[in-house]
Order: C-alpha cells, then structure tokens, then sequence
C-alpha cells in the first residue's frame, strides 16, 4: 500500500518535472487527484494581517478557484479571517477542514468563509502546511465539494503539494525578472549601440551625450539586468528581447 | 570558516572536536530532548562516531558554532541501521553517496526569522564543495517532511525514499538530495558570498 503511493509519488515528480507554467502545474495535480474529489489547488505564503488587495495576490502561487470565489476572497480579505489559513499557523502535517469544525463555533467570520466557500462547490479540503526558506509561513490547500480522503492518503498529498509548491515557486523565480525588467529608452539604446561593438565614446557622439552619461545609462541598465559587466548586460538583454 | 574534520587531521582538532561533541549535547538532548542520546559527560558520541565519519565544523574565533556529520553509505549509516523503516525499496549506497546527519548550530547563532540560518548554509556550502572534489553527487536525509520543501529551494534534486512517518512525535521523511553545481551557486547567492568556505587544506578522500 505504501508502497504504492510512494510509486505514484515519484511518477508524480517524473510528471511535474515537466511542467512548464502554473497552468500545467495545476492540470497535472487535478488529473492526479480527481479520484480523491478533489477539484481546485489553492496555494502561497500567508499574507500579514492588513497586507493590501494588490500584494496579497503576489502571495498566491496557484488558484483555481470560481473566479468569482476567487475574487471575493481576495476584496473582503477572506485570508485574515479563513480558518484553514489560521492553523497554518498551529501545524506542522496536513489537516482536513472538516477537522477545523469544533475551533469554528462562535467563530462568525470563520464560519462565513468556510460556508460562503461550499456556495462555490468548496466544501471539503485538506491544507498541507509549509515553510518556506526564508521563513514564511505558506499552505497549500486542495479542496471539493466531498473528497474521498483516507488519512492513510495524507503523506503522500503532503509529499504532492510540497514539490508542487517547490516547483511553483521555481517556476516564478524563473518568469518574473522577464517581466518586471523595463529599460528606459536612453538605456536601451546604448545598450543596442554595445551590442554593435561600440565604444563608450563612440555611443556618445551618436546619442549626443557625454562618455560619462553613456557609462551612467549602462551602469543602469547593468543593473536591471541583473548582470555583472557590459558583455553579460548584451547577452541577457538579447535574450529577453529588450534588444536586437 | 568551515573546516573537515577526519580520522587523517583529526589531531589537529582535538579541542574544537571537544566542542563538538558538547555542542551536540546541547542541541540534540538538551534542546530537542532525543534523550536516548544523553551522556553522563555532556559529549554526544554515537556507535556511528568511527573513522569513516566526517566531521563539518563551523568555526568562529576558536569557537564551534555550527556542526555537521557525514557518513560513508558503504558502512552502516543512521538510515540503513536506525531508521530502516523510512526507506521503502533499495538502500541508496555508493561511494557517491553519503548521509548527512547531526546538523546543529549554537543557539546563539541561529537567526530569528529566518528558517535556515547563514551558518547552515555554510556547512552544507562545505559538504558541497567536499563533495563536488571528491566525486560525492547525492546526500542521504532524514528530516522533518517541513524541511523538504528548504531542500527543494536550495536547487537539490530530492527524491523520497518512503512516504513521511510520525517518529516520536514529529513526521519524519527519508530522501536522497542530488547536487551539482546550480546547488553550490544558489547556496552562494544565498549567503551573498560567492568564496569557498571551506579551510584552504582539508583532507580528500582516499583514492
């Protein structure tokens, strides 16, 4: 028995390996784990109390959610009051929501997610609790409308959603700096004349600037990128297709 | 700085291996109370404490404050004599494969609000940088399933040997970490500083 989730783990491994976006991430462990009923990943660090709309969606790695759900959790500031977030907190091994009853009662807010969650076909789940290296508590959570979970079924989820989470945040790792990277014009235009093999002084006379300003706009660029000296800064930003 | 320390230099170390054996008393009786390990002197010393062992020492101004161990797969090891029960199939063993165990950093040196501290990261830049020059690819863990995901960001290639167990209290997951040099560098943007770590003459392994 053991065994054998221990196989379909590492074919799992095998499987997300591969994937190359959340989007493929989030296919794989809903086609893995549909016999389980289970329908939507939810996953990232734990936002601190009072963290703005905006940045707490940069927290979240994956979400399958009804965007509608998805949305309204995210406007009312569902993570500050969402019981399966609080005992984060509090555990170390993945629990099923349906454990959180008894912490619930009196609990109105708590009660309000947790019911306006099984409005959206999200009525039963399991949170796998995580840490990442520098510290942030995060969780990842895979819900239904009725999972068919044995507890015996847990280490091998708790094994799924950590790599899953590992790969996830690798792969954001990887895009991000591609998108965010934004040269001024100045700084892609030197940059441009560099790739050309031109020198300080040579850029300058065509930009009509000073040799010192070219070096500024480089230096500039250098650090966006990223990159160390003047010939990395080239091969990066042809890349990236910030140059050409 | 850290420094290897093995049956060929050990007499070099005599003082810092007291240290040691303290700090490992401290760390894993006094702290984490695993008290089947517990001696009278205060000095943790296990069956697996022989000559095959590779001591990693973190050294600051003559003081240990950071240890790991090392362990031949080829001899009895912690997993192929004490935790058998979290590998499932075959026991990974081979000269490029060793057990890293006994990992501890003083108190007084752990760092708040991080989960891996800058000390850890220097022993385990030790291991790997050993590693790397001595033909060693892969580490033997055992660690709470927590920790897995630190593995998995330090750019290790992690396999689980068995499904996570509750071991006194904690679960408990076996793996094999992969390591090449994409490890070593992320290990040395973490710590900011892309220098070796390890002392400039320590011992290889014997051929």
């Amino acid at each position: 028995m053991t065994r054998r989730a221990l196989d379909e783990t590492l074919d799992f491994l095998r499987s997300l390996d591969r994937t190359a976006n959340v989007d493929e991430v989030s296919r794989l462990l809903m086609t893995e784990l549909a016999d389980f009923g289970i329908a939507h990943a939810m996953a990232g660090t734990v936002p601190q109390r009072g963290t703005p709309t905006r940045q707490q969606r940069g927290h979240v790695l994956v979400n399958t959610f009804p965007s509608e759900w998805g949305q309204r959790y995210l406007a009312r500031g569902y993570a500050f009051h969402d019981p399966t977030v609080r005992q984060l907190g509090f555990s170390t091994t993945p629990f099923a929501w349906s454990d959180l009853g008894p912490r619930l009662a009196g609990d109105a807010a708590a009660l309000r997610v947790m019911n306006e969650a099984g409005e959206f076909a999200l009525r039963d789940g399991i949170t796998v609790p995580l840490m990442t290296l520098d510290g942030n508590v995060a969780g990842f959570s895979l819900s239904g409308e009725r999972l068919a979970l044995d507890p015996a079924d847990r280490p091998m989820l708790h094994l799924m959603a950590t790599y899953a989470f590992g790969h996830l945040l690798r792969l954001r790792g990887r895009n991000a700096p591609v998108a965010a990277i934004k040269l001024a014009p100045r700084e892609r235009e030197a940059l441009q004349w560099a790739a050309e093999g031109k020198t300080d002084w040579e850029i300058g006379e065509v930009m009509g600037i000073s040799t010192h300003g070219v070096d500024f706009h480089l230096r500039s660029a250098r650090t966006k990128l990223g990159t160390t000296n003047r010939t990395q800064a080239v091969a990066v930003a042809l890349r990236r297709g910030l140059i050409h | 700085m850290i420094h290897l320390v093995t049956a060929a230099n050990q007499y070099q170390y005599c003082e810092e291996m007291e240290q040691a054996w303290r700090l490992r008393h401290t760390v894993f009786v006094e702290e984490k109370g695993w008290s089947d390990l517990a001696r009278p002197d205060g000095r943790e010393i296990d069956q697996f404490d022989t000559s095959e062992a590779i001591h990693i020492l973190a050294i600051e101004e003559g003081r240990v404050i950071g240890y790991s161990r090392l362990l031949p797969t080829t001899r009895p090891h912690l997993l192929s004599d004490v935790l058998p029960q979290l590998c499932e199939g075959e026991l990974p063993r081979g000269h490029d494969t060793w057990e890293w165990t006994r990992q501890a950093v003083a108190r007084s040196h752990r760092a708040r609000g991080k989960a891996v501290n800058p000390v850890s990261l220097a022993l385990l830049s030790g291991i790997l940088e050993w590693g790397m020059a001595n033909g060693v690819r892969r580490l033997v863990l055992q660690m709470p399933t927590l920790y897995l995901l630190h593995v998995v960001q330090l750019h290790f290639r992690a396999r689980p040997l068995g499904l996570p167990q509750s071991i006194s209290g904690e679960e408990i997951i076996a793996a094999t970490a992969e390591f090449d040099e994409r490890t070593l560098a992320r290990l040395r943007s973490l710590r900011g500083d892309p220098r070796p770590v390890l002392a400039p003459s320590y011992p290889h392994l014997a051929a």
